[in-house]
C-alpha cells in the first residue's frame, strides 16, 4: 500500500520541515549545553 | 486553600467539562464517537497530545525532581523530535489511509488476527494497570498536604472526566485537553513568575541561577555515557527516541489522537508541534523546580517535606540533635548565598544534604518504609505555604487538568480497543452501527468505573503503585518492534510476527530481571529483539506462496 502524500501548508515539502526540526533539536542541545556550562559550576 | 482559590478551581473544572461537552455535541455514529469523524484541526490534536502525555504526577514530581536532582531530567525528551519525524513520515500516512480505528487493527490487515489480539491484550493489560494509578497518585499527594479526603479527591477528578468522556467520546476528550493544556501552561507560567517574585529583595534572576548552578541543579546536559544512568544526552536521544516512538506510534491513547485529524497533513503538524514545544515546556517546569530550591536557600524549608514522615521523625530520640545540625547548616548556607560566596555555599550545601539524608533515613526507619522519598511533596508544599491566593487555585486547576486529561484519554482509548479489537472483532461481528456506539459508551463507563475503583484501592498499595507504573513500560518495546516489522519488512508474515512478539517480551523481562540496565534502554532492546527474530524466522521459515 502506497499512502498518498500531502504537501505541508508551509516550507514546500515535508523533508524541509523535518530538516528544520532536526536543526531545532541540535540548536536546543547546544543551547542547553551552553546554559549548563555557564551556570552549573 | 482560600475562597478565591476554590472559586478559580471550581470555575476551571466546570468550564473545561462544559466546553468539552459543547464542542462534542452530535456524536451519533461510531466513527464520530471514536474518531471525531476525522475532523480535528492540527492545533487541537497538538495540545491534546501534549495534555495526554502530561499527567498530574509528572507535573508535581518533575519540579520536585529538579529540586532534588537538578534539571538533567529534561534530556529524557531529547529523542522526542526524532520520534515525531519518524512517526509523521512512516506511521501517520499508513494508519490514516488504511481507515483503521486502532493501531492494532492495522496489524490484522498486515499480519493476522492473533497478532492483533496479542497487541490489543498487551495494551489493555499495561494501560489497564496504569489507569488507576494515574488517578490515585495525585489524590494521595493532595490529601497528605491539604487534608482533603482522598476518596472525594479521587471521585471528583474521576467522575468529571468519565462524565464528559462518556458524553462526547474522543471529540470531548480532545477539546477538553486543548483547554486543559492552556490551563496547565498558565499554571506553569504563574508558578515560575511567583517563585521569582518571592525571592528576597536584592536577589535577581541571574543571582538565583548562580546559586542553583553552584548546587548543581542546572545540569541540563550531561555528556558522560553510562548505560545505568537514565538521564544523559545519549540515553535521552537514543533511549528517549525509542520510548517516544513506542508511546506515540503504538499506544492507542496517542495514536487515536492523530487518527482524528482531518487530513494526513493536519495529523503530522499536530505531532511535529509536540516535537517543537515539549522540550522547552519541560525545561521551564524543571527551571521552576530549581528556582523553588533557590527560594528555600533563603527561606528555611522543613527537614522532610512529607508531613507524615516529618511527624514520625519528630518522635525519634535523635531528632533534636539532627534539627540543631540542620538549623546550623541552613544558616551557614543562607549567609554564603546572600554574600554570593559560592565556595562557602557549596560547602554548606554538602552539609545540608548530609543532614537531610540522615533525616530521610531516620524518618524511613520510624515509618518502616526504608529511606523516605519526599520529592513528590516539594512543589505542592511550596504552593500551599508560600503562593498567594488565586494563584494557588490556578496551580491546583492545572494539576487537576493534568490528571483528568490523562484519565479521559486512557479510558477513551481502553474503551476503543475493547470495542473495536475485542468486541466487534471476536464477540459480535455483525451489528448495526448504533449497537457499536452504545457498546462504546458502555465500555467507556466500564473503564471509567474501573479506573475510579482501582484508584481507591491503589491508595493502600504503597510501593506497588510505582512497580505497576514501571511494569507498564516493559511492554512498549515489543509493540514498537511489531509495528517496525509491519511497516518495513514486507517478507515477514503473521506467524513470524506473533512468535517474535513473544520472544521480545521474554527478552525484555529477562533483561529487566537479571540486569540493572536503565529503564529507557528496555524499549530499544524489546524492539530490536522483535525485529531481528521476526526477520530471522521469516528467512528460516518463509511463508508459503499463495496459490495462483
Amino acid at each position: 500500500m502506497n499512502p498518498p502524500d500531502e504537501r505541508p501548508p508551509f516550507w514546500g515539502s515535508w523533508g524541509r520541515i523535518y530538516t528544520g526540526l532536526l536543526l531545532y533539536l541540535v540548536s536546543l542541545i547546544a543551547l542547553f549545553a551552553c546554559f549548563t556550562r555557564s551556570w552549573n559550576r | 486553600m482560600r475562597p478565591l482559590d476554590w472559586a478559580v478551581l471550581a470555575a476551571s473544572l466546570a468550564g473545561v467539562a462544559a466546553y468539552g461537552v459543547w464542542r462534542s455535541r452530535g456524536s451519533r455514529t461510531t466513527a464520530q464517537y471514536l474518531l471525531a469523524g476525522k475532523t480535528m484541526p492540527w492545533y487541537a490534536m497538538a495540545l491534546s497530545i501534549m495534555a495526554t502525555q502530561a499527567s498530574a504526577i509528572t507535573f508535581i514530581s518533575t519540579t520536585g525532581q529538579s529540586y532534588a536532582d537538578g534539571m538533567r531530567f529534561v534530556q529524557m525528551y531529547l529523542g522526542l523530535p526524532l520520534a515525531m519525524i519518524l512517526i509523521s513520515a512512516f506511521a501517520v500516512p499508513r494508519f490514516h489511509s488504511s481507515g483503521v480505528f486502532t493501531a492494532y487493527e492495522y496489524l490484522e490487515k498486515r499480519f493476522d488476527a492473533r497478532t492483533r489480539a496479542l497487541a490489543s491484550v498487551i495494551f489493555l493489560l499495561s494501560r489497564g494497570l496504569a489507569v488507576g494509578v494515574a488517578l490515585s497518585a495525585p489524590a494521595v499527594v493532595l490529601t497528605v498536604l491539604l487534608g482533603w479526603p482522598t476518596h472525594w479527591t479521587t471521585l471528583a477528578m474521576g467522575v468529571i472526566a468519565v462524565a464528559y468522556t462518556v458524553s462526547g467520546g474522543i471529540a470531548a476528550v480532545t477539546w477538553t485537553e486543548f483547554v486543559q493544556m492552556i490551563v496547565m501552561t498558565a499554571g506553569i507560567i504563574a508558578a515560575l513568575l511567583t517563585v521569582l517574585w518571592l525571592l528576597p529583595a536584592g536577589v535577581g534572576f541571574t543571582d538565583a541561577l548562580a546559586v542553583a548552578g553552584a548546587a548543581g541543579k542546572l545540569n541540563a546536559v550531561v555528556w558522560r555515557f553510562d548505560l545505568n544512568d537514565q538521564y544523559n544526552v545519549w540515553s535521552g536521544v537514543i533511549g528517549g527516541m525509542f520510548l517516544a516512538l513506542a508511546y506515540f506510534g503504538c499506544d492507542q491513547s496517542q495514536v487515536q489522537r492523530y487518527l482524528t485529524g482531518r487530513s494526513i497533513a493536519q495529523s503530522r503538524l499536530g505531532l511535529l508541534f509536540n516535537g517543537v514545544a515539549k522540550i522547552p515546556m519541560q525545561f521551564f517546569i524543571l527551571l521552576t523546580g530549581a528556582l523553588v530550591f533557590v527560594f528555600y536557600v533563603y527561606s528555611q524549608p522543613p527537614l522532610v517535606f512529607q508531613p507524615q514522615a516529618m511527624r514520625a521523625l519528630e518522635s525519634q530520640p535523635g531528632y533534636p540533635q539532627l534539627r540543631a545540625e540542620y538549623d546550623r547548616a541552613f544558616a551557614q548556607r543562607r549567609q554564603a548565598a546572600l554574600h554570593m560566596d559560592l565556595d562557602g555555599f557549596r560547602s554548606a550545601q554538602r552539609e545540608v544534604d548530609v543532614v537531610r539524608g540522615r533525616a530521610l533515613s531516620l524518618a524511613g526507619q520510624a515509618t518502616g518504609q526504608g529511606r523516605v522519598n519526599d520529592t513528590n511533596y516539594v512543589f505542592l508544599w511550596f504552593v500551599v505555604h508560600h503562593i498567594p491566593a488565586g494563584v494557588v487555585g490556578l496551580i491546583m486547576a492545572a494539576i487537576f487538568a493534568a490528571a483528568m486529561s490523562t484519565i479521559s484519554a486512557e479510558i477513551n482509548s481502553l474503551a476503543t480497543v475493547s470495542m473495536v479489537d475485542i468486541y466487534r472483532r471476536f464477540v459480535r461481528r455483525q451489528a448495526p452501527d448504533r449497537h457499536y456506539l452504545a457498546a462504546s459508551r458502555w465500555l467507556t463507563v466500564f473503564w471509567g468505573a474501573y479506573a475510579v475503583v482501582t484508584a481507591l484501592y491503589a491508595q493502600n498499595l504503597g510501593s506497588l503503585v510505582e512497580a505497576v507504573n514501571r511494569l507498564g513500560s516493559l511492554f512498549y518495546g515489543t509493540l514498537l518492534g511489531v509495528f517496525v516489522l509491519a511497516f518495513f519488512l514486507p517478507r515477514v508474515r503473521g506467524g513470524a510476527a506473533f512468535l517474535s512478539m513473544l520472544l521480545g517480551e521474554a527478552a525484555v523481562f529477562a533483561v529487566w530481571h537479571f540486569t540493572g540496565l536503565a529503564f529507557l534502554w528496555l524499549n530499544a532492546i524489546g524492539c530490536l529483539v522483535v525485529v531481528c527474530s521476526g526477520f530471522a524466522i521469516s528467512v528460516l521459515r518463509p511463508a508459503p506462496r499463495p496459490a495462483s
